[in-house]
């Protein structure tokens, strides 16, 4: 754009802020504007009233924050020596160091002043600390000590080399059965062990569990949420400001963001988020802003992690189902029940290789219909033979047997997918419901009849046939919706 | 006044001030309060303004210092971005976004790009929003250091942001 003609959209967009003309479009026509500055000037005034705050804060208020050199290399603190800056949240400056008494290296996390300012604050962070400390399983990061230096709290730590869960889940996907089935036993073993001693997490997320050289994991930061929760404001007010977002809703469950305490089974809810993301990918209750989340998290079903990836050890997934459920009393105990039906999964898998129970039972569910649809086809064809020819019969006949082929064929397939491409089944299911439940009917219709024509001749036989129609429309409409939902999640269809 | 070649010239002197004189700030502060960036600059000048110093008066040292001052944040923005997050500490969100948009590592460098684009366009727009959003300025200093009424600079640093804003956004 020249020079002149940014000027008079530069002026005209002054003049038009000055006046706040009703119709500024015909106001920039009478002022002679062209189209081209016309539409500058209306697309500047349109952002204009849409900018909010926008660079309404000087940056130079987060100066400090910005400036701040990461010079502390070679401070001493205590008979701590700093080597450098690994990190920086809401909780404070985690740095590495060197325990100069021991000789060891250590993570030393300096606790924001806000966080530790009051005396009885401090007092509950220490039993945290203590808490915390307590905790020796090697799937956790060993809390040293709390040191108050110079009236600020340090928290001392194993140091532990490697990545964090979320930056092993944004590497991409996919994953194998056999890691899936390793991070949900590993995770599960290390937090059972702390649930054991009545430590709970609180704040369990990918960004919280590490994996170090050897590729174990490690969760950090045991009981700091409480404090965190407490320093600030409740997290989901924080969520509707941008920036000040501490924490996130995404591994809370529903009875957390429903601000009541939590406790060892909001630990399995969150376990169930992380090992349904790590193994799919994508969180179960993904959506586009920290609030929607939440709001699925307290409301909606997440689709069976079975529908979702293939490769899901059937323990494995689940184990997860089970974990995210609403109600915590329909949850896992404390993560040392996880830690078992992951192991009686496993044990199950590896002497039967056989599917979970609850699928084994829906394809039992599916060879019984099949054997159904056989069994009123039989039945059909032997009335139709039993009373004199008659053009109705025939049709009904007829029917029954291509209807019970076609139901057949489809039952077949689902099982084959299911056998052999899991992943897919959620989408055959859904595909081929109406068909089926059209075909069920029929051929429950057809058998109805048939026996009814029946009934005079051969008493017997008939109401047999009846039944069997009756039979097979309830299973269809009740028992399969319950085996369904057992196998693969409430909400399947 | 001078051109815009000279203070751009002088930039690597007052930048060099400023970063000593923040620095010495940041230790004494405590966490949470803010950068009075008048005092800095204020600071900065007494010190620069020995015998010889190439700025006429403590305005035209205002306009550099603001140009140094968005170097510095934007060049310690840049940095800080790429440097490798460390786990479970920063701030966590689904919406990447939505944090996005005030994270000062993630915004100062596309700010400072659509500036510079900007200035191509309208110097002067740059300067307000050096002055403003970098240095902290009132609207009364940021008008009184360009020379124009404030009412003016009220319109032209709504355009600036408007136009900012349009940028970032698209």
């Amino acid at each position: 754009m020249s020079a002149s003609r940014w000027h008079r959209v530069r002026d005209l967009f002054e003049a038009a802020l000055e006046e706040s003309p009703s119709d500024t479009d015909g106001w920039l026509r009478a002022r002679g504007a062209d189209s081209d500055v016309r539409r500058e000037v209306l697309s500047l005034l349109d952002h204009h009233s849409r900018a909010g705050d926008f660079l309404a804060d000087p940056i130079v208020s987060r100066a400090p924050s910005l400036l701040d050199e990461d010079d502390v290399a070679g401070a001493v603190v205590g008979h701590y020596r700093i080597d450098r800056e690994l990190g920086r949240g809401a909780m404070g400056r985690v740095y590495l160091a060197t325990d100069t008494r021991l000789g060891r290296a250590v993570a030393l996390k300096a606790l924001a002043p806000h966080l530790t300012g009051d005396a009885s604050h401090r007092e509950r962070l220490r039993r945290e600390a203590q808490a915390a400390a307590s905790l020796t399983h090697s799937g956790i990061c060993t809390v040293y000590a709390l040191e108050e230096i110079d009236g600020q709290l340090f928290i001392a730590s194993e140091l532990v080399d490697g990545h964090t869960l979320r930056d092993e889940m944004s590497r991409g996907m996919p994953r194998s059965a056999e890691a899936i089935a390793a991070t949900a036993r590993e995770l599960a073993d290390a937090l059972a062990s702390a649930h054991a001693k009545g430590i709970v997490h609180r704040d369990f997320k990918p960004e919280n569990i590490m994996r170090n050289a050897d590729g174990r994991l490690k969760i950090l930061d045991f009981g700091l949420a409480r404090i965190e929760r407490r320093a600030d404001a409740p997290a989901i007010a924080g969520a509707t400001v941008p920036g000040a977002l501490v924490g996130t809703p995404a591994y809370m469950s529903p009875e957390q963001l429903n601000g009541q305490p939590a406790d060892a089974r909001s630990d399995v809810f969150a376990l169930g988020v992380v090992i349904y993301e790590y193994a799919c990918g994508s969180h179960p209750f993904q959506a586009a802003t920290p609030l929607a989340v939440a709001a699925r998290v307290l409301e909606s079903e997440p689709a069976s992690i079975a529908s979702r990836a293939g490769n899901v050890p059937p323990a494995v997934g689940a184990v997860v189902d089970r974990c995210l459920r609403k109600a915590p009393g329909d949850r896992f105990e404390s993560a040392g029940a996880i830690a078992e039906a992951l192991r009686a999964g496993q044990t199950a898998a590896t002497s039967s290789a056989g599917p979970a129970p609850f699928i084994a039972m829906w394809r039992i569910h599916q060879l019984a219909t099949m054997l159904l649809y056989v069994a009123m086809t039989t039945l059909g064809w032997w009335i139709k033979e039993l009373l004199k020819p008659n053009a109705m019969l025939l049709a009904v006949f007829v029917a029954l047997g291509l209807s019970s082929a076609a139901a057949g064929v489809m039952r077949g397939h689902l099982l084959f997918t299911s056998a052999l491409n899991l992943a897919h089944l959620s989408g055959e299911r859904r595909r081929l419901r109406v068909p089926l439940l059209t075909l069920d009917m029929l051929i429950a219709a057809g058998g109805v009849l048939a026996g009814l024509t029946l009934v005079s001749v051969r008493p017997l036989a008939g109401v047999m046939s009846a039944a069997l129609a009756v039979g097979l429309a309830l299973a269809t409409l009740m028992m399969e919706p319950a085996t369904t939902n057992a196998a693969f999640g409430h909400g399947a269809r | 006044m001078r051109s815009v070649q000279d203070a751009d010239d002088l930039t690597p002197v007052v930048y060099r001030e400023l970063r000593k004189i923040a620095a010495a700030y940041l230790r004494r502060e405590r966490p949470g309060q803010t950068l009075q960036a008048t005092a800095l600059v204020h600071e900065a000048y007494l010190r620069l303004a020995g015998a010889g110093s190439p700025w006429q008066n403590e305005r035209h040292f205002v306009g550099i210092a603001a140009r140094s001052m968005r170097q510095i944040l934007v060049e310690r923005a840049r940095a800080r971005g790429a440097q490798k997050r460390w786990a479970g500490l920063d701030r966590v969100t689904l919406s990447a976004s939505l944090a996005a948009a005030t994270d000062p590592e993630t915004m100062l460098p596309a700010v400072d790009e659509a500036l510079t684009r900007l200035e191509a366009i309208d110097p002067e727009q740059a300067k307000i929003v050096e002055l403003r959003y970098f240095m902290g300025l009132g609207i009364e200093e940021t008008a009184a250091a360009l020379g124009i009424s404030p009412a003016t600079l009220k319109r032209r640093w709504a355009l600036a942001r408007a136009w900012l804003f349009r940028e970032l956004s698209s």
